[in-house]
């Protein structure tokens, strides 16, 4: 479904130069629930970041269900992403101006679909996350782990084949954390690939694979 | 989505209140001042009511006389003779009024004295111009041609002097000069320059006929030309009449200049042009005006641009998200360019109805007598567009740049 072809990226300021990651290969099979671990700056969340084509690799090929990204254009990359990615994010990145129920429907604002479409498809998204009864709420009007949930609806609103948490217990405690895991789960048994960062090891053993990254390279 | 970018555009405007208050402001006083002035500008080069053929005729306003060897040149208004032999037989017009400037005049009534603006006028002059009479009639030919001592006056003069009763029939005295009313009609803006007065009186009540006998006067003319298409043909045929002007006097004055202008070449003649050659300066000081109109326009639009950038740099974390769930580029500009318009519409409306308050401060300074002067819709329509260019300028630039970021960078805020 995915597949990293000796993927290498470099960060460069005005005098440093970081190599974030280096020579990747990596094969991510439909339905996995793959678990990306490592200390910090070992380039996990960059890994994660090409995997989504959020960004470019400096070198090798990023392969999309066969496909190299690099042929496509912005536009087609753009469509990739809304079709086939969905993004969890360890600061959840909700639109505080909006209500619950529009941050939900924010990915479906990019394909051809009615109003009406949008909002049963949004709520359908909400109750399975357990928020059917905060869809006029603010973001900031809910816990961290309520705006992790509405995060992930979001993430699962387009019905994507892939979706990518970086860190997505990070910020909250592990009673939450837990009951975002079991989420994460259950998406995955119903058959959404999944491809995580964590530093939380019993996470990590409830995935089904894990990889291990350090200094920019894919270690045993 | 466009439901989205409106409600999204709203809470982000709200979001900052003073910030957006300050936009606002901006847009609004600059559209403002430009309203105003177009609308003043529009009134006096353009004028409807009692001008309005004014698109059909020429005036020639100033006499520009030269001696014999050059070193002696005067600028004054034109005497009824040199109207009377040269103008007046002219081929190309329909009709020709001769009138002179407003002189200040003091009128007693009723044991007060008012100070009032009177011009005298042939008869043509109520054909060619279109008052609104309220009360009685306007002058006739006969009227000029026995010299019948009859006046009209405007509405407010009728008003000053004989209250709310009827002013028909009843006498002035301007200067002393007794003056029967036989007509009033309604106030008529010193914008409007040819028909802008207080009394009228027909050009034979003055006490005197020496105007007659005049070169150099006192007078100006109206030169009605047929249609639009003759304006040209009437320019011409008075370029070739000053050049034949002979004077009285010969040894004082050998050579006469003059030109039939529209409104705003008599404008920029007086103003920036020369009453010795052809070109009236219009050209040069229409340049200046838009000159000036768009640099206005522009220093607030490149504040509005900066004021902009900072205010979207704020939400690379919103556009990276909105990036990462599949945003185009091009999506993005538009959401990020409709919140523009949509301030810059408001902006719009607010400044339309802060200019009528403005025009009506205006007219009740009575810095210009009688001043009425409204936004028409061809005014306001421009006053939009110029609000819409504002909002496309100042929205465009930031927003393209904040479009083509990388998500994964505008998720970090590093711009």
């Amino acid at each position: 479904m995915i597949k990293l072809d000796k993927v290498s990226k470099t960060y460069q300021t005005d005098k440093v130069e970081t190599l974030a990651v280096k020579d990747i290969d990596l094969h991510i099979q439909k339905g996995e629930f793959v678990c990306m671990m490592g200390p910090s700056g070992c380039g996990k969340s960059t890994l994660l970041n090409l995997i989504g084509l959020l960004d470019r690799p400096g070198a090798g090929l990023v392969h999309v269900d066969g496909v190299p990204v690099k042929t496509y254009r912005d536009k087609q990359v753009a469509h990739l992403r809304n079709s086939t990615f969905g993004f969890i994010f360890q600061s959840f990145h909700l639109i505080n101006d909006l209500r619950v129920i529009d941050n939900v429907e924010l990915p479906l604002l990019y394909r051809n679909l009615s109003g009406s479409e949008r909002h049963a498809m949004a709520r359908d998204a909400l109750e399975k996350v357990g928020l059917g009864a905060r869809m006029e709420h603010y973001p900031n009007q809910l816990s961290g782990g309520q705006q992790q949930r509405v995060a992930i609806a979001r993430a699962i609103v387009g019905r994507p084949q892939i979706l990518l948490a970086d860190e997505p217990t990070g910020n909250l405690d592990s009673k939450m954390g837990g009951e975002i895991m079991d989420i994460l789960l259950r998406l995955n048994a119903e058959g959404t690939t999944i491809v995580m960062v964590s530093h939380d090891e019993r996470e990590a053993k409830r995935c089904g694979r894990i990889v291990r990254v350090f200094d920019g390279q894919l270690v045993a | 989505m466009f439901k989205n970018y409106l409600l999204t555009a709203y809470k982000v405007l709200m979001r900052r209140k003073l910030f957006t208050f300050i936009n606002l402001l901006c847009i609004v006083l600059t559209l403002v001042v430009l309203m105003v002035v177009t609308a003043l500008l529009e009134t006096s080069f353009f004028p409807d009511g009692a001008e309005a053929k004014s698109s059909r005729f020429l005036q020639v306003v100033v006499l520009r006389s030269e001696s014999p060897k050059g070193n002696a040149v005067r600028h004054t208004p034109l005497g009824f003779k040199l109207i009377d032999k040269y103008l007046r037989p002219m081929q190309s017009i329909e009709s020709l009024s001769a009138f002179t400037t407003t002189n200040g005049v003091s009128v007693y009534q009723d044991g007060r004295v008012s100070e009032l603006r009177m011009r005298r006028t042939d008869a043509q002059y109520w054909k060619i111009l279109e008052f609104t009479v309220l009360e009685g009639r306007l002058p006739t030919l006969e009227d000029e041609q026995l010299g019948r001592n009859v006046a009209v006056i405007n509405k407010t003069t009728a008003r000053k002097l004989f209250g709310a009763g009827p002013a028909v029939g009843r006498t002035i005295s301007p200067g002393g000069q007794a003056l029967q009313v036989i007509g009033v009609v309604d106030d008529v803006d010193e914008l409007h320059a040819n028909a802008f007065s207080e009394i009228w009186a027909p050009v034979t009540t003055f006490p005197s006929t020496d105007y007659r006998r005049q070169m150099a006067g006192d007078f100006q003319v109206i030169l009605l030309a047929r249609s639009k298409a003759d304006l040209r043909q009437v320019r011409e045929e008075v370029k070739m009449i000053a050049a034949s002007v002979e004077f009285d006097d010969p040894k004082a004055w050998s050579r006469a200049v003059f030109w039939a202008d529209g409104k705003l070449d008599a404008f920029a003649r007086q103003t920036i042009g020369d009453a010795h050659t052809e070109d009236s300066g219009a050209t040069l000081l229409m340049t200046i005006i838009v000159v000036m109109m768009l640099l206005f326009m522009l220093l607030p639009a490149l504040n509005l641009v900066n004021l902009n950038t900072g205010r979207i740099l704020e939400r690379a974390s919103e556009i990276g998200v909105r990036k990462a769930f599949g945003a185009t580029s091009s999506q993005l500009v538009a959401q990020l360019v409709i919140e523009n318009v949509l301030l810059c519409l408001a902006g719009g409306v607010v400044g339309l109805l802060c200019t009528n308050v403005a025009l009506m401060w205006l007219e009740s300074l009575e810095l210009i007598p009688y001043l009425n002067v409204s936004v028409n819709y061809a005014v306001m329509a421009w006053g939009l567009l110029i609000t819409l260019v504002f909002g496309l300028l100042s929205g465009v630039l930031p927003a393209w740049k904040m479009s083509r970021l990388d998500p994964v960078h505008a998720l970090k805020g590093a711009i």
